[in-house]
């Protein structure tokens, strides 16, 4: 009670909490001044330029900020973090402006972006990133070496309907079409949501979407008030919940690995890029997943969750 | 201007006017809920509002506590009443907004009638007792009748306000006018975003015109030659 209680004032307070963050706590890069691990063992150049990560208004995109400021702080560049919201053009607005020029990404959903949802994303998370980076080069940006942690849509029910109904690939939901789908408002033109399932798997869950803020999926499904629900792969609900997770067997979802999106000016700075690609390095999917339990379930601050990733990984 | 094509577009497209998500639904939705809210709160705030406006007491602490629903964020009031609503059994969209909505109309309407009450001139009051009238003949006879312009006022501002914020429903399922908002919003999708903004305005100046017209007939006596 208290918990669920605890989490929806979160759901309102977070927000507030990382505007705030992103208006002036810059100076408190202190929690990277300990160890000695591989970011500090880089020095930024005297005239690199100053940094400033986009970060959404989800859990795991708060800690991958976090992540990529301390160690980039460690490394003595000039790192803050502004929230650009929760759409991606907010964010390739917040580059083309230079309120940002570099953020964490995940490669097959942002070239749909770009390519206006043409589906050229694939499961291959380097063939993605190759095309991603032709859309990139002409916006001055550039995706660098994709991370193994892969976070995609992931459509999920719960145990009970699971079972009752004999569900466990999204395929299965043919003979299901009356079940009610809950899921942000995006998911009618997303191309891994309501048109990929008409065109991959030719199952129309239309008739009974449901339009949620993300942080009202979870509770209207364990109330039953929604049937299906449209998580990311990496929320720590599925598991903990007891979810699930319905297979994508026909392979309607692609290489949603997580990747930084930076300028290229920011690319050519000397150190920058090799401590990008460790970071990368370090991040899994399961891991990535502890890291979003620990922020949604633990309540643990995102900088404080990227502190204790970036030591445990040798990098802090 | 390619915003104002695209929102042309989509509301001159008959498609999108019928149909579960269509526009005609969500006008219906949009105004059963506006109506119901607005129903709930005045049958809150008048009751009470009127009590202590007869007695001329406790106005300040009650109007300070009826506040609260104008000093709390309406969003705020939404996603604390979703887990409680799905709690019990109350379910997506429809109650939760209706928790924010009432919060809403509450002060207005019950600020109103409380001065519309306690602000009758006491020569009028005395003169009615000297008539002969009891306390309830005087609230009923003499206060609430004098009473009726600004109530009704207040019962306009709470009416308007509910029509333009019940489009919060759509971040918690429930259809209105709002969904075209939120949705345009999310699928960066002008039209959508317009044809919703613009019927809202539309409902909530319909609303302001026939809460006048009711002004007008139920008040008869306000309204004078030369005056508006």
């Amino acid at each position: 009670m208290t918990y669920r209680h605890a989490r929806w004032l979160l759901a309102v307070l977070v927000p507030l909490a990382l505007l705030t963050s992103a208006c002036g706590d810059d100076d408190d890069g202190d929690a990277a001044t300990g160890g000695g691990g591989a970011c500090a063992e880089v020095s930024a150049p005297d005239d690199a330029p100053a940094i400033t990560i986009g970060a959404q208004d989800f859990g795991e995109s708060a800690i991958l900020a976090e992540i990529y400021r301390q160690c980039l702080v460690a490394a003595g560049f000039d790192v803050t973090i502004q929230a650009v919201g929760g759409f991606r053009d907010l964010e390739l607005a917040a580059f083309e402006s230079g309120d940002i020029n570099l953020a964490p990404e995940y490669a097959a959903s942002m070239l749909e972006a770009l390519n206006g949802q043409a589906g050229e994303a694939t499961p291959d998370a380097v063939e993605t990133t190759e095309l991603l980076n032709g859309y990139l080069a002409d916006i001055g940006l550039v995706a660098l070496t994709p991370s193994d942690a892969v976070d995609t849509n992931a459509l999920v029910v719960t145990e009970a309907t699971s079972e009752e109904l004999g569900i466990t690939a999204i395929s299965d939901l043919a003979d299901h079409t009356d079940l009610v789908l809950g899921a942000p408002a995006d998911c009618e033109t997303n191309a891994f949501c309501l048109p990929g399932l008409q065109s991959v798997y030719d199952i129309d869950l239309s008739a009974g979407f449901i339009a949620l803020e993300p942080a009202a999926v979870v509770p209207a499904l364990d109330e039953e008030e929604i049937d299906i629900a449209l998580l990311f792969s990496t929320d720590s609900r599925i598991v903990s919940n007891n979810y699930v997770l319905l297979d994508d067997d026909e392979g309607m979802l692609a290489a949603d690995n997580v990747l930084p999106v930076l300028t290229t000016e920011l690319a050519g700075v000397e150190g920058l890029a090799g401590l990008l690609d460790a970071i990368s390095e370090s991040l899994t999917t399961d891991g990535l997943t502890e890291l979003n339990r620990r922020f949604d379930v633990d309540v643990e601050d995102a900088d404080d969750i990227a502190a204790s990733h970036l030591e445990s990984a040798g990098l802090l | 201007m390619s915003a104002w094509t695209e929102f042309v577009d989509y509301v001159t497209l008959a498609d999108n006017w019928w149909g579960r998500r269509g526009i005609a639904v969500r006008i219906e939705d949009h105004v059963r809920i506006s109506a119901f809210a607005t129903v709930v709160a005045a049958a809150i705030a008048i009751p009470p509002a009127l009590w202590l406006g007869h007695v001329r007491r406790g106005g300040a602490i009650a109007g300070a506590v009826v506040n609260i629903g104008r000093a709390v964020p309406s969003f705020a009031i939404v996603a604390l009443a979703l887990p409680i609503s799905l709690r019990y059994g109350f379910g997506l969209g429809f109650w939760p907004t209706v928790v924010a909505l009432v919060a809403l109309g509450l002060p207005p309407i019950f600020t109103n009638a409380y001065a519309g009450v306690s602000g009758i001139d006491p020569a009028v009051v005395d003169a009615a007792r000297g008539m002969g009238m009891r306390g309830p003949e005087v609230l009923w006879r003499v206060e609430v009748p004098n009473a009726l312009p600004l109530l009704l006022a207040g019962l306009r501002i709470s009416a308007v306000q509910i029509v333009a914020t019940a489009t919060l429903g759509a971040y918690v399922g429930f259809g209105g006018l709002g969904a075209f908002i939120n949705e345009g919003f999310r699928q960066q999708d002008d039209g959508k975003l317009l044809t919703g903004a613009v019927l809202v305005a539309v409902l909530a100046i319909a609303t302001e015109f026939l809460f006048g017209v009711g002004q007008r007939l139920l008040t008869p006596w306000t309204i004078r030659k030369g005056h508006s």
